[in-house]
């Protein structure tokens, strides 16, 4: 069954409401809109204004209120569309999605997620752009999840619907069209599980979100030199699948990281760190970080490219390990 | 309408204990017992007792940073509150939330959030599923002026009309923020009361001396939220006794104006009510305190001895 990123997540959520009523969808434009990139289409026709509801633009209300109604019995899926709109949350995304049950005790079970659209997508300028999963690193309790693929997509939305702790679930704009072939049947994939996008022997690429097909590409026309790239997919930043990096790098001796979020504090840092600190001795050159630059991400699209990493990007850097 | 005699003895005992335990902190704070601080609500405990004696079994309520021996009145015990805000293991976060963050599900409280204004969003989202499961719980939304000038209390409060949900926002107007009072810092005199209409919702102004008062205005909104109309808006009008927090000097307002509204007592007007209408005697009265505050001095003791969380329990609750 072949489906888009944007069909698979709508497919998933309704798969879930079938299952069990206490989940509740709202956010900005979810309901007869079915979503600015259509990812929850159906959802009202199928479930009606009660489970499927348009909010008011108050990305606040939304996360905070889903805390609510979390730890009083329901399962909101909520969305807040760009993910440059977490920012307007960020108060209770940040203190109070994941550390309520912390303050208040352990009968507070949060299971919220919160969806929204992240990344560069061709114009949509700096403040619609952004990638923001480092942020929320320094959140405890909050689980974090990018998908790089409608498969992965699917498995992964759907062990966070099924979550009783709170996850933001990053949805790449620019995958919402891509197709895939996925199974008929439901399937969850473990957080907290890295994946193996490409295996390889003499350079791991750590690569998050749409830069995993970056990384593939790159991969592809180092192979052509001769140089063989594992492309490692960690699919979830927090709980990051340490040992799934520690045991490809031990393999491959060399590590370029690529994400999409500015380079100073990004995943990069705090992962080049960790395995530095770690597994020091297995490393036979520094770790490369490719990440977005350090500015505002520009509306032209010659200066936007000119910002985000690319396979020629990743491929200097691999080079430059040897 | 009007208070029937059981409830509003009832209500003496509560108002009387949170006072008496509102009292308790400032005591051991003095002392140096508790580890974090003490925003006293001495004075203004009428806002949070006489509204929630309206409450039905199963109700939920949003708390504040201010008058947390309200709690009480949802069932938390005085034991496990003291043991929460010395920090100990026995406490209702085992030591993690601390003194702004006394809360049981099962006692129906939401939580509170040391950044004020969320909460009235986590209280309007319990909102959500009350409407959802058609349970007939509805939410007591506690907040102070000064919250009321947070965007997120605006986002709930709409949301919260929008869907017509089960929620009394009450509102405890104690002149200050801190140090500023909302004369100075809000274009309203009453922040919940004057915009209840920008929400469409129905709202009651009533004096936080007259326990009697709030307490018939609140069963007027909560008999309105409880047919299904939405939610309802409560100012409660009181004046804040001590300082923002226990330390807190209060040079930027006049002694003398504090100690004219401390005239203003909750307690002794209930009190009076009480007797003039032949309810309670004195000497009921004396037994109860000296009921309450051995309670309060044992549920000191039982703070004081019991044991801090263990540090190889550090990572509990995080996930």
């Amino acid at each position: 069954m072949k489906q888009t990123f944007a069909q698979a997540i709508s497919a998933t959520i309704r798969e879930e409401m079938r299952r069990d009523d206490k989940i509740i969808v709202y956010g900005e434009d979810v309901a007869e809109m079915g979503g600015i990139f259509t990812a929850t289409r159906g959802i009202l026709d199928e479930f009606g204004p009660k489970r499927c509801i348009s909010t008011p633009i108050s990305e606040g209300a939304i996360v905070g209120s889903a805390l609510g109604a979390a730890v009083t019995g329901l399962r909101p899926v909520v969305e807040l569309m760009y993910s440059d709109f977490q920012l307007v949350a960020f108060n209770e995304l940040f203190h109070s999605l994941g550390k309520w049950k912390f303050m208040h005790g352990e009968d507070y079970k949060v299971p919220v997620v919160v969806r929204c659209a992240g990344g560069y997508s061709f114009g949509a300028g700096p403040e619609h752009s952004n990638t923001f999963e480092c942020l929320f690193t320094h959140a405890p309790g909050i689980t974090i999840i990018t998908p790089s693929n409608v498969y992965d997509a699917k498995g992964l939305l759907r062990s966070a619907i099924r979550s009783d702790s709170p996850v933001l679930f990053y949805e790449h704009k620019q995958l919402y069209k891509t197709k895939m072939d996925v199974p008929e049947e439901e399937y969850c994939i473990p957080i907290g599980k890295a994946d193996i996008k490409r295996e390889g022997k003499d350079v791991t690429i750590i690569a998050v979100g749409l830069m995993v097909s970056k990384a593939l590409e790159a991969a592809e026309k180092l192979a052509a030199e001769g140089i063989s790239c594992e492309v490692l997919d960690p699919r979830t930043i927090i709980p990051v699948d340490k040992e799934a990096m520690f045991e490809s790098i031990t393999k491959t001796h060399r590590c370029v990281i690529v994400e999409e979020s500015n380079k100073t504090a990004g995943l990069g840092a705090e992962w080049a760190a960790m395995i530095q600190e770690e597994i020091f001795d297995e490393l036979d050159a520094p770790i490369r970080r490719v990440a977005s630059l350090d500015i505002p991400l520009p509306y032209n699209l010659g200066l936007e490219a000119e910002c985000v990493p690319n396979p020629d990007k990743i491929i200097a850097a691999v080079k430059s390990l040897f | 309408m009007s208070i029937s005699k059981e409830k509003s003895i009832e209500m003496y005992k509560e108002l009387l204990a949170v006072r008496m335990a509102e009292e308790k902190l400032v005591e051991i704070y003095a002392l140096g017992k508790v580890p974090g601080h003490i925003h006293s609500g001495v004075g203004e405990e009428a806002a949070y007792v006489a509204p929630l004696m309206t409450k039905n079994e199963g109700d939920y309520a949003k708390f504040t940073h201010r008058v947390i021996a309200a709690t009480h009145v949802m069932g938390i015990t005085f034991n496990e509150m003291f043991a929460e805000i010395l920090g100990k293991d026995t406490g209702t976060s085992h030591g993690r939330g601390g003194v702004n963050h006394v809360a049981h599900l099962k006692n129906g409280i939401v939580g509170v959030a040391g950044s004020l204004g969320v909460d009235t969003e986590v209280a309007v989202g319990a909102g959500v599923s009350c409407k959802y499961l058609e349970n007939g719980k509805i939410v007591y939304c506690f907040n102070g002026d000064g919250t009321h000038s947070r965007g997120n209390v605006h986002e709930a409060m709409n949301l919260a009309s929008m869907w017509k949900l089960p929620v009394l926002f009450v509102c405890d107007d104690n002149q200050y923020a801190i140090s500023a009072n909302h004369a100075n810092t809000i274009c309203t005199p009453n922040p919940a009361f004057d915009r209840a209409a920008g929400y469409a919702m129905p709202a009651r102004l009533v004096e936080g001396d007259d326990p009697v008062a709030v307490y018939e205005a609140t069963e007027e909104l909560t008999d309105y939220i409880r047919e299904g109309n939405g939610p309802a808006v409560l100012e409660v009008k009181t004046y804040r006794w001590r300082g923002h927090f226990e330390g807190d000097q209060c040079a930027y307002r006049d002694a003398a104006v504090t100690e004219e509204m401390k005239k203003r007592d909750c307690i002794a007007n209930l009190e009076k009510y009480l007797l003039d209408n032949g309810i309670m005697n004195t000497e009921d009265m004396e037994l109860l305190k000296n009921e309450i505050a051995v309670e309060l001095d044992q549920a000191v003791e039982y703070a004081e001895n019991s044991p801090e969380p263990a540090l190889d329990s550090v990572y509990l609750n995080v996930y």
